[in-house]
């Protein structure tokens, strides 16, 4: 068999096989899956019943001094889970909730007289915080009621109030050739996602590298290995067996978290539709108006489909080849890089400082992130975009908003054409280097 | 001669490591590679082993230049050597063999035999670094010598052994030795280099200071002394004054004495004025130790 393939083949079976690889393998599926599956729990889960007690000083939100020309719907509502109840005062319900356990939280509507309506209230509780749904319900229907004691006093129905709120004008960025809209946000999104993988990537195997090619020096089996293999022979077999670990244990995340999210859906379908409908009807019930609830409804539905589109409108055709080139070549250009750096140090402290050149222009790129999403077609992305140190990141980051193809094939030339350079020079440092111990010590002795 | 380096020069930036070094081992024998720590042992180790390149000369095998390919006939055991700790013994070995040429199966099957012969079997499935310091040279040993290279190379091989195994690793090379292969070794171990050596080098700072076979060294450096066993006798010896007496030394009957013989005098013409005295029971030259040679020719080497 070929050295260097003897070579990638211990450098691949000894790391596949250790229970750390599997750990991680399978840590990763799990936390996504969990991502997803926890809130769906939270959903089903019931709700614990809480009991607000409302001091209203003001009247305005249905307290002591009700004004009975008000309309029906301007003053706390009981849901499923939250119940309202009255108190006169601040003092009485502070009372009342020592004295009743069931009581969560008081609301407090303080009155100045110099303020026409109030526009202070505080929810006061005893040690325990009450529920998030909780305050998010008090909020909703203070600013319901406090909007329907206007929209009343000013004479608008609530027709005319529906209209105003939802009319909007949908401002759209678009190609003026292809006449598609840019769907910006998603392609943020999926740029900071690709290009954030790429750099993990790259240092989490470079450094394996790295680490790979100290632990070698500092064993001493280097000294055995080289003279049967050539040091250029086992830097790149150390370097591939590495890579086809990082691809193997990116395709087992991409399988497993696809069947543990496919799992979550086919186990949890009825359950999870269930969840959501319960939570339809009590926000239903919540709501008193129901134009404008169904107003709100249709504008929150449209984000979806909006987002699908966007997602749709991406040109995985490019992405999806560009990504896995940049992958490969990112890591391939600083895989090597990383073995001379470990080559260069006696230890893992050593190789520390050696590996910060190489951590810098990675760390360059993330920095001008923002400033790159700004604009994806500036100098800042071109010129990063085109450099072989930060291609991989920047480009990745930009691929999503759309390269000119002249700049992407520029940008892959150059890296492709820097990667055996970096290799040349990386060989040479790790050969001259990778039997010398102590090298400070010997420039001293030489003298 | 299996390996001849000729004319060798190596430098490491301003440091010259190697200085027209020149080398001949013949086949078959076993060469010590002597020298004080820092004179460039390893690094003429490394150039035979192409792990580096001579900036000058020529290094050939079987009087051939050497090519890359060649090493697959020399087995190599550094002095700094190691495994990999988290490795398992058995899948190691099979892995450096491999490196070295050898089939899958055939290195199992060698390394089977040499496991049982120094009764290591139980370790195959054991990771290294469960291993004590003797074992682990064992296995390295092992590693060395698995692929029957023609050559094989040293470099303190004694040094982290404990006597038995010490012995173990000198009757494995002299076993190595009768079968044909080659060795040269280095080491700090002047008595096992009188016991296992048939030629030397000596080097000491950058250059071939002393070379040949142990045996016409010990004679080039002989001081004439001799050492001369005879029964004893009632009346005292007397010796010619041209003859210096160094000491008597008496017992079980016998007397031992140690005598300088002068310019031109042979031991014949001292046995000749003790004959008449006494009856002779031996006679041996007592050469200068490999240590005194290694130590003079170094001191002297300094003294520049």
């Amino acid at each position: 068999m070929n050295k260097i393939l003897l070579v990638i083949r211990r450098e691949y079976m000894t790391r596949v096989r250790k229970p750390s690889f599997w750990l991680l393998t399978l840590l990763v599926p799990i936390m996504l899956a969990a991502l997803y599956a926890i809130p769906i729990y939270l959903a089903m889960k019931p709700l614990e019943k809480s009991v607000v007690l409302v001091a209203d000083e003001s009247g305005v939100f249905g307290g002591l001094d009700r004004d009975d020309t008000l309309r029906s719907d301007s003053h706390f509502a009981s849901t499923d889970n939250v119940t309202y109840r009255y108190a006169a005062t601040l003092d009485y319900a502070k009372r009342l909730m020592d004295n009743e356990k069931d009581v969560t939280a008081i609301l407090y509507v303080r009155h100045r007289a110099s303020d026409a309506l109030p526009t202070d209230a505080c929810l006061y509780y005893k040690s325990d915080l009450p529920p998030q749904q909780v305050r998010y319900d008090v909020d909703r229907q203070l600013q319901r009621i406090l909007r329907n004691r206007l929209l009343q006093a000013h004479g608008i129905s609530d027709d005319e109030y529906a209209l105003i709120s939802n009319t909007k004008i949908n401002l759209r960025t678009e190609d003026l050739e292809t006449g598609r809209e840019a769907f910006l946000d998603v392609k943020t999104g999926l740029g900071f996602i690709l290009s954030l993988l790429i750099y993990v990537v790259i240092f989490m195997f470079g450094s394996q590298v790295m680490r790979g090619v100290v632990e070698e020096k500092s064993s001493r089996i280097i000294e055995v290995i080289v003279c049967s293999v050539k040091p250029f022979q086992l830097m790149m077999g150390k370097v591939v067996g590495i890579a086809l670990v990082g691809l193997t244990q990116f395709l087992l995340w991409v399988l497993l978290t696809g069947i543990a999210l496919v799992g979550i859906q086919a186990t949890n379908s009825e359950l999870f539709q269930t969840a959501t409908q319960k939570h339809e009807l009590t926000e239903l019930a919540t709501k008193g108006n129901e134009a404008t609830l169904q107003m709100q409804q249709a504008d929150q539905m449209a984000d979806i489909p909006q987002l699908i589109e966007g997602i749709a409108s991406i040109d995985f055709g490019v992405i999806l080849p560009a990504f896995l080139f940049y992958f490969i070549f990112g890591y391939l250009l600083y895989a090597t890089l990383f073995a001379a750096a470990g080559a260069l140090s006696d230890n893992d402290t050593d190789s520390q400082l050696f590996s910060m050149p190489l951590t810098i222009p990675l760390l360059i790129t993330i920095l001008c992130m923002p400033a790159m999403v700004n604009a994806p077609s500036g100098t800042l992305s071109v010129v990063l975009s085109l450099i072989p140190f930060t291609s991989p990141v920047a480009m990745m980051l930009r691929v999503p908003f759309g390269v000119p193809l002249d700049q992407l094939y520029w940008s892959m030339a150059l890296l492709v054409v820097a990667f055996p350079l970096c290799t040349w020079l990386a060989a040479k440092l790790y050969r001259s280097s990778i039997l010398r111990f102590n090298r400070l010590s010997i420039r001293r002795k030489k003298r | 001669m299996i390996l001849e380096a000729q004319h060798i020069e190596k430098n490491f930036g301003d440091y010259r490591a190697l200085d027209d070094v020149s080398i001949a081992v013949r086949e078959g024998s076993i060469f010590g590679l002597l020298g004080p720590n820092g004179a460039g042992k390893t690094t003429l180790i490394r150039l035979i082993n192409r792990i580096s390149r001579p900036d000058k000369g020529v290094i050939l095998l079987g009087s051939q230049p050497m090519t890359d390919g060649d090493v697959q006939h020399i087995g190599y055991l550094p002095e700094e050597r190691g495994l990999y700790k988290k490795m398992k013994v058995g899948e190691q070995a099979v892995y450096l063999a491999q490196l070295k040429g050898l089939s899958r199966r055939e290195a199992e099957r060698r390394l089977i035999q040499w496991f049982d012969k120094f009764g290591i079997s139980d370790w195959w499935n054991r990771p290294v670094e469960q291993l004590s310091k003797g074992m682990q040279q064992k296995v390295q040993f092992i590693v060395t010598v698995l692929h029957e290279p023609r050559l094989l190379i040293f470099d303190e091989p004694f040094s982290g052994f404990d006597p038995v195994n010490a012995t173990l690793l000198k009757n494995e090379i002299l076993a190595l030795r009768d079968k044909g292969a080659t060795v040269i070794f280095s080491t700090h171990n002047m008595a096992s280099v009188e016991e296992l050596c048939d030629d030397i080098a000596l080097i000491d700072k950058s250059k071939v200071v002393l070379s040949g076979s142990v045996a016409s060294i010990r004679r080039s450096y002989s001081r004439n002394l001799f050492e001369v066993t005879v029964l004893a006798g009632d009346a005292s010896l007397s010796l010619p004054a041209e003859f210096q007496l160094h000491g008597t030394a008496v017992g079980d009957g016998e007397e031992k004495l140690r005598v300088t013989l002068p310019e031109g005098r042979t031991a014949n013409d001292l046995l000749a004025a003790l004959m008449p005295q006494r009856q002779i029971v031996s006679i041996n030259e007592l050469l200068p130790s490999m240590n005194d040679i290694f130590v003079e020719t170094v001191k002297k080497g300094g003294d520049e």
